[in-house]
C-alpha cells in the first residue's frame, strides 16, 4: 500500500512539471515584450519612447513639475552633482592634504638648509624704529585670528570626517562641526572687512617696481649672505600682499554666493563655486604657512614688526634700507623712532 | 599686544552682529515654501492639526464619538 502511494505521488509531481509551462503559456502570451525589448512581430515599441539619454539632449537636467513655491524641488536628475560629487570626495582631499603637507615638508627642509636667517649686529643694533602703527597690527591681527578660524573651520569641511570622526565619535564631531560651521559663516565677515583695510592701509607701498626686480634677482637674501635693496614692502611682501587682496577677494565672493543660496546662481553655479572657494583656500593657506614661517621662525626680528609694531633698527636697514632712509629723512626728531632711543636721522 | 587682543575682541563683537543680521534675515524652509495647500514639515501644524489621532470624525458624530475619537491614536495600515 505505501509503495502505491510513493508512485502516486511520483506520477503526480512528474505530471505537474511537465503541465505547468503548458498552463503558463496563454499568460506569456498575452505579454508581447520579449526579453530584448522585441515583441513577437519583431518590432521594439519603446525605441522611440522617452530616455534618459533623449531628454539630456534637450537640457543639462531633467525636471519636473511640482505645486510648492520651491521650484528646486522639481529636479529629478543632475549630472553636474555627480561631477561635483567626484571631485568634493575623492580630489579635494587629496589636493588639500598633498597641498598642505607638500608646503609644511618644504618648509621644514628650507630651516634644515638655511637655518634661521639672522641680521649682523650694528652700531645701530638695539635701537627702534616704528615699522607698524597699532591700526595697522590690529588690522592684520583680526584678518589673521580670522582667517586660522577660516582655515581651521574650513580644512574641517575636507577632513573633519575622515580624520577626527574617527576619534572623537559622531556625536562630538557633529557638535563640532556645527559650531565650525557658525564660526566660518560669522567670522568670515570681520575676515573680508579686515582684508579690505589692509588693502587700503597698504595698497600705496605694494604697487611693485624695478627694486622688486631687482631683489627677485638677487634671491632676496635667502639664497646668498647679503641683503638686497627694499623699500618698506620687499617683492616677496608685496607678493603676499597681492595673494591676500586676491584670494581674499575671491572667497569673499564665493563664500558669499554660498551664503545667500539660489540669490544671484543656481545650484550648479553653487557647486562651482564650492569648487573655486576650497581650490582657492587650500592655496591660500599654503602661501600664509609660508608667511607664518618667515615671519616668526624663518627670521629673526621679523614678528617684532607685528608683535610691538618696532624693529631693530639695524635689522631694518638690513631688510628695509631704502623705507629706513625715507623715514629718517622725514624730519630730523624721526617721529617713526621711539623716544628712549631715537636713532640719528641721516 | 593691546593690538592683538583689540583685534580678537573685534572679531568676536564683528562675528556677534553677523550672526544677528544673518539670522533676523533667514526663515525656516516650512515658511519660506509653504502655501494654503501643503505644508513642508513642522509636525503638528500640518493640515490635520496637532491632535489628529487617525480616525475619521463624521459631521453627525456625537459627543461620545468624538471623546472615542480623541482617545489613543490608532495605526492605519498602509497599502
Amino acid at each position: 500500500m505505501r509503495r502505491a502511494v510513493t508512485l502516486f505521488s511520483t506520477l503526480v509531481l512528474a505530471t505537474t512539471l511537465l503541465a505547468a509551462p503548458g498552463a503558463f503559456a496563454p499568460a506569456q502570451a498575452q505579454n508581447p515584450q520579449q526579453q530584448d525589448g522585441m515583441n513577437p512581430m519583431g518590432t521594439k515599441p519603446t525605441a522611440d519612447s522617452v530616455n534618459e539619454e533623449f531628454l539630456f539632449k534637450q537640457a543639462d537636467k531633467i525636471t519636473g513639475r511640482v505645486s510648492i513655491p520651491d521650484r528646486k524641488s522639481a529636479n529629478l536628475i543632475q549630472p553636474q552633482g555627480r561631477e561635483y560629487r567626484a571631485f568634493r570626495e575623492s580630489w579635494l582631499p587629496w589636493i588639500g592634504g598633498l597641498g598642505i603637507l607638500g608646503m609644511i615638508a618644504a618648509l621644514g627642509a628650507f630651516f634644515m638648509w638655511r637655518g634661521r636667517i639672522l641680521t649682523d649686529d650694528t652700531q645701530e643694533s638695539g635701537r627702534k624704529i616704528l615699522r607698524f602703527n597699532a591700526f595697522e597690527r590690529f588690522a592684520h591681527w583680526m584678518t589673521a585670528t580670522c582667517f586660522i578660524i577660516l582655515s581651521l573651520s574650513g580644512l574641517n569641511y575636507i577632513f573633519g570626517k575622515r580624520l577626527i570622526m574617527p576619534l572623537i565619535g559622531p556625536d562630538a564631531f557633529g557638535a563640532l562641526a556645527q559650531w565650525a560651521k557658525y564660526s566660518h559663516v560669522y567670522l568670515a565677515w570681520p575676515f573680508m572687512l579686515g582684508v579690505v583695510i589692509m588693502v587700503g592701509l597698504w595698497l600705496k607701498d605694494n604697487i611693485p617696481n624695478r627694486i622688486d626686480w631687482a631683489w627677485i634677482k638677487a634671491g632676496g637674501g635667502f639664497l646668498g649672505k647679503g641683503h638686497p635693496h627694499a623699500e618698506r614692502f620687499n617683492a616677496g611682501q608685496k607678493g603676499v600682499f597681492w595673494m591676500v587682496a586676491g584670494f581674499g577677494a575671491a572667497m569673499g565672493v564665493t563664500g558669499l554666493m554660498m551664503l545667500f543660496p539660489f540669490t544671484l546662481v543656481d545650484i550648479n553655479g553653487m557647486q562651482v563655486m564650492q569648487v573655486i572657494h576650497s581650490l582657492i583656500g587650500i592655496a591660500f593657506i599654503v602661501g600664509i604657512l609660508a608667511h607664518i614661517y618667515i615671519g616668526t621662525l624663518g627670521m629673526k626680528g621679523a614678528y617684532d614688526a607685528m608683535g610691538s609694531g618696532e624693529v631693530d633698527l639695524a635689522w631694518a636697514r638690513a631688510h628695509h634700507d631704502l623705507w629706513v632712509e625715507k623715514e629718517q629723512a622725514k624730519t630730523a626728531s624721526g617721529p617713526q623712532l621711539t623716544g628712549r632711543h631715537p636713532a640719528p636721522a641721516e | 599686544m593691546k593690538a592683538f587682543a583689540a583685534a580678537v575682541i573685534a572679531a568676536i563683537a564683528l562675528g556677534v552682529v553677523a550672526m544677528f543680521a544673518l539670522t533676523s534675515n533667514q526663515t525656516f524652509a516650512y515658511q519660506a515654501f509653504a502655501t494654503s495647500g501643503t505644508r513642508v514639515s513642522e509636525p503638528g501644524t500640518n493640515l490635520v492639526g496637532p491632535r489628529w489621532n487617525g480616525l475619521p470624525l463624521l459631521g453627525d458624530a456625537t459627543a461620545e464619538d468624538r471623546a472615542k475619537v480623541q482617545g489613543e491614536a490608532s495605526h492605519p495600515k498602509r497599502s
